[in-house]
């Protein structure tokens, strides 16, 4: 009964979101608050609805529902809970229901939290979140149901491959698709604009909240994923310009791109446009995404292997929903409003330059991903684009993006001094290029670029505190000004330093762990060594253990350094998973400060003298660590923005309600 | 099925509440104050910037205009939205009844509500309770798993259970309650011998480093241990020692009496060895054990007797044309699917369940391979 109860609550929330968007077009139009109102309580009825079924798809993983043609296909009963739990959004069809949880949840937020959105706005916004709720909710109930019932029930399920059953994989969706849905919520107050004709400061400053949140979870969600490919597949990597992972890659871009052009266009009035197609562009690109994946046109370790009847429906929705919003636009946009004039320099205009290197650099990602689809679709021929093509042209768009970076938010509003950012920005360049120098000359082998790459990235976290320090006046008046200034200080500015500075730790990780990344690979029988950079690896043991659901190798592999002294023991092992029967590679961590020491079993071999050997392979990773800290501090600059009291809607005016 | 829709009218009508109180709390809006808001904010955000000396005078005077513009604009733009009559109210009723009644329709058209949950454990409960000739090996084993977890020291049922695997073609599974069961009982060399065996039928026959090594553990605690000696010596073979193994084959012979069956099908594979130089086949398939082909045989009958007494069950109709199918017994496959049809014949999503089923290919069968 749970189950069809879901089944039944699915198909209510979908019948839900058309209500939500008859009832609030209508209110919206027709100015009735009744019609509206009815329209915010469908909103948040269809997310109960979603929640019910989610809930009872939860429930058939957990108690391994084989009659639930989605547990069969994705889970079996020897799984542990957490990776049963995450078999409903592991496959096709759960992160299909997972994505319309969100996207019903955003509208529910929009209805419970919009207070201070002007009605009409919220009612035309909250009825284009519905239409999509409709279109998404309609494929996942007609296309592919995650409640479908098989008649002749398997006694085991076929199990989640083993490579998603690991914990960062458990919420890397979670987080990722809060990050793409979010958009949707831009996208909708955008829709909701245009259909108004109004795209003003007021529009820009309910629109931020909405991208920081979105655009910080998409921030945790990429994070995750990377972090699982660095220490789940075993190749050492951390990002393979593979599709998918462009694929959330883009709305990333577009999203920071947004939040920056929204901020002019909230102090400036300026730019509103271009700020409602970057929030129609978001959205747009976290569909093209779910088509991408979802499709079969790609092939990747990430992307579901769904049939192309399911991907041409997704791109018929993505057609219909970008169709209609990039046509508003265009029939709209030449009415709007410019809003306020700026200089050639000021800080507006470093926004646009942000904005169009950010969007150039999307472009490019974009070609680089479609590429080898259109290639096949022309002449059939098989190409791949990899980082090659994207450190030629992506990496110098952002170069020039991260050169410009710690002048904007220097430079005055409408007219800035240019001599005087350069003035107070010179220690930062001379720091960075001297600490760069450094770098080249003690780092062996010598590598000029990546000393470049060290460079940007001390240039970006000490523009970001240069800027902190000359907002705070640090060492220009007493400490204790500086201290009482700190107080003051929006939090919002704090989330813009936390971000910038971030990103230069990202920069300053992926610079130095490219470059510098210590590799060797040997077969080895028991009591083996063989060298790693500075250090030297011993097999010393190897033994067979059994985990819940799988058989493994598990190696001991001492690690020790010049001195001979033992740093750890890596512990790799190969799983064997006899459901499915697929092997995986455990990697074995050893962390240091900043480093990691990355050791791989491989298969096992005949040996010399036909001992047993097994092929160790093993990396060392400097600063490896920045590259997963820097977009976390960038995640938390979002979050502490997001706390900003400007950026929570409504609370102006209950304080001011107190205070009256 | 009663309580099924009772739960759906439940949240049906608890959604429609929400409905409801949405559009019962609608109030009259004059949007000024929301249009203002941002802006008069912004005001107070700029002159709070300038009391804590966060702004230049010049940036606070341009900041003031800008406010204040967009202040006067949004004012321009503030509208009033005026009590509602009844007809509104009546919309939003008819509207949130619609959607009920469309629910309702479209449930009845894609959902089973007349499909109970089916959580694992309560069908291991009723298989547990079921007469085992009617069960298919995997659901045997099922049932055995339970048994070795609630009896995690007794080495019994881990062999039932590796054995049950194994005609259900789960040698992986086989061989992990194996290990688990030599862990238990390291001084049983018919369990060592019994895994050994396990992963020669994993390698397709040859016997590999694990089976050695798990066959001389066996021979270890038991020196006469038949299926160790057994596939040592085929191992020998294999490897191109064919006269060694040979003699061994020839001293586990002569260890057999005369009347026990492995004898006959030892002397006959001897043969094969002596005459062709190399062994006959490769591959020992569970699937293609007569004792197996045997079991798995009388489950079918079994399956299909109850069906005869029961007959109905549909799930049981399809398993049961899906058997034969993979059986390859055409004649008895056309004849099940006939009755099955005739039977559900008004149940379409049965009946493409049985068509599929039908289409099963038959299993291959390995050539056969003796053991003692």
């Amino acid at each position: 009964m749970i189950i069809e109860l879901g089944s039944f609550a699915l198909i209510l929330s979908l019948m839900l979101s058309v209500a939500q968007t008859g009832l609030s077009a209508v209110g919206g139009a027709r100015r009735s608050p009744v019609l509206a109102g009815a329209g915010q309580g469908a909103a948040i009825a269809a997310f109960v609805a979603v929640l019910v079924a989610f809930a009872a798809l939860i429930h058939a993983f957990v108690v391994s529902d084989f009659s639930v043609a989605n547990v069969a296909a994705n889970s079996h009963t020897a799984k542990p809970l957490l990776y049963k739990v995450a078999g409903a959004w592991g496959s096709h069809e759960g992160s299909m229901l997972l994505w319309c949880l969100v996207l019903t949840g955003y509208g529910a937020a929009m209805a419970v939290f919009g207070d201070s959105l002007p009605p009409r706005l919220r009612a035309y916004a909250l009825a284009v979140q519905g239409a999509l709720g409709v279109l998404f909710l309609a494929y996942t109930v007609f296309a592919s149901n995650p409640m479908a019932r098989l008649l002749d029930v398997p006694v085991e399920g076929r199990s989640l491959n083993p490579l998603l059953q690991d914990p960062a994989l458990a919420a890397h969706p979670p987080f990722l698709y809060s990050g793409y849905v979010g958009f949707s919520v831009v996208y909708s107050l955008s829709m909701a604009a245009l259909i108004e004709g109004r795209i003003d400061a007021a529009w820009a400053r309910w629109v931020r909240p909405w991208t920081l949140a979105a655009w910080s979870l998409l921030t945790i969600g990429i994070t995750l994923g990377a972090f699982w490919a660095y220490y789940e597949l075993g190749w050492g990597g951390w990002w393979f310009w593979d599709p998918v992972e462009n694929a959330s890659f883009m709305p990333w871009l577009i999203g920071a791109a947004l939040l920056h052009s929204a901020i002019v266009t909230e102090k400036r009035g300026a730019l509103p446009g271009w700020t409602a197609f970057l929030a129609l562009a978001a959205f747009t690109f976290s569909m093209l995404g779910a088509f991408l994946v979802r499709s079969g046109v790609l092939t990747s370790v990430h992307a579901f292997a769904v049939d192309p009847t399911r991907g041409v429906l997704l791109l018929i929705m993505m057609g219909l929903a970008a169709g209609t919003g990039f046509l508003l636009f265009a029939l709209r946009a030449p009415t709007l409003n410019p809003g306020g004039q700026f200089r050639a320099i000021s800080r507006e205009s470093a926004i646009v330059l942000n904005n169009i290197l950010l969007s150039t650099a999307t472009a490019v990602v974009l070609l680089g991903t479609l590429y080898p689809l259109i290639r096949e679709a022309l002449d059939g021929e098989a190409v791949s684009v990899g980082a090659p093509f994207f450190n030629l042209t992506f990496v110098p768009l952002m170069i020039l993006a991260f050169a410009i970076l710690p002048a904007g938010p220097l430079l005055a509003w409408k007219r800035g001094d240019a001599r005087g950012v350069a003035r107070r920005l010179w220690v930062v360049l001379a720091a960075a290029a001297v600490l760069g120098l450094i770098a080249y000359g003690i780092v062996q082998p010598r590598k000029a670029l990546a000393s470049g790459g060290l460079v940007v990235g001390f240039w970006l976290v000490g523009g970001a505190l240069l800027e902190l320090a000359d907002r705070l006046k640090l060492f220009r008046v007493p400490a204790a000004e500086s201290l009482r200034r700190s107080r003051g200080l929006p939090r919002g500015a704090w989330g813009t330093t936390l971000a910038h500075a971030g990103l230069g730790i990202f920069v300053l990780g992926a610079s130095f762990e490219t470059a510098w990344r210590v590799e060797a690979a040997q077969a080895l029988s028991l009591n083996d060594s063989h060298a790693l950079g500075a250090y030297t690896l011993t097999l010393s043991d190897v033994g067979t253990v059994e985990g819940p659901n799988y058989l493994a190798e598990r190696g001991v592999v001492k690690v020790t350094n010049k001195a001979g002294t033992e740093i750890c023991h890596a512990e790799p092992e190969r799983r064997f998973y006899p459901t499915g029967a697929q092997t995986t590679s455990e990697v074995a961590i050893c962390p240091r400060l900043l480093d990691d020491i990355y050791v791989v079993l491989g298969e096992r071999r005949a040996g010399e003298g036909g001992k047993p050997a097994w092929l160790v392979r093993a990396y060392v990773n400097p600063w490896v660590r920045l590259i997963f800290l820097g977009p976390l501090i960038m995640a938390l600059g979002g979050v502490v923005s997001l706390s900003d009291r400007r950026a929570r809607l409504g609370v102006g005016r209950r304080a001011e309600e107190v205070v009256s | 099925m009663i309580a099924f829709w009772i739960a759906a009218a439940g949240l049906s009508a608890a959604t429609a509440g929400l409905v409801l109180r949405g559009a019962a709390r609608a109030r009259p809006v004059d949007d000024a104050q929301t249009r203002l808001e941002p802006h008069r904010r912004r005001l107070a955000e700029v002159e709070r910037l300038a009391i804590d000396g966060l702004l230049a005078e010049t940036e606070l005077k341009a900041a003031r205009v800008e406010a204040g513009r967009g202040l006067l604009a949004a004012a321009d733009q503030a509208e009033s939205w005026p009590r509602d009559g009844l007809g509104p109210r009546k919309a939003v009723v008819a509207a949130i009844g619609a959607a009920c009644v469309a629910t309702a329709g479209l449930y009845v058209v894609l959902g089973r509500p007349e499909l109970p949950d089916q959580p694992y454990a309560q069908r291991v409960a009723e298989w547990k309770a079921a007469d085992p000739s009617t069960l298919e090996p995997e659901k045997i084993a099922a049932v055995l798993e339970g048994v070795a977890a609630e009896r995690p020291k007794d080495v019994e049922p881990l062999l039932f259970l590796a054995k049950a695997r194994a005609v259900a073609g789960d040698l992986s599974g086989a061989e992990a309650a194996l290990r688990k069961a030599v862990r238990l009982a390291p001084k049983r060399a018919d369990v060592w011998s019994l895994l050994g065996e396990t992963f020669v039928m994993e390698a397709k026959g040859d016997v590999g480093a694990d089976a050695k090594l798990a066959f001389g553990e066996a021979l270890k605690v038991d020196p006469n241990d038949l299926r160790a000696r057994y596939y040592l010596a085929r191992g020998k073979i294999a490897e191109g020692d064919v006269q060694g193994g040979l003699s061994d084959w020839r001293a586990l012979r002569a260890s057999l009496p005369t009347t026990d069956p492995g004898y006959a099908a030892l002397s006959q594979e001897m043969a094969q060895v002596e005459a062709t130089g190399r062994l006959p086949s490769a591959e020992p398939a569970a699937d293609a054990n007569p004792q197996v082909q045997g079991m798995i045989a009388g489950m079918v009958e079994g399956l299909a007797a109850r069906l005869a007494q029961a007959p109905d069950d549909p799930d049981g109709w399809v398993r049961l044309v899906r058997a034969y199918a993979v059986l390859g017994e055409t004649a008895k496959r056309d004849a099940a699917l006939a009755r099955a049809t005739a039977r559900f014949k008004d149940q379409p999503k049965v009946l493409s369940a049985l068509r599929q089923a039908a289409d099963t290919p038959a299993q291959k069968t390995a050539p056969e391979v003796t053991k003692p």
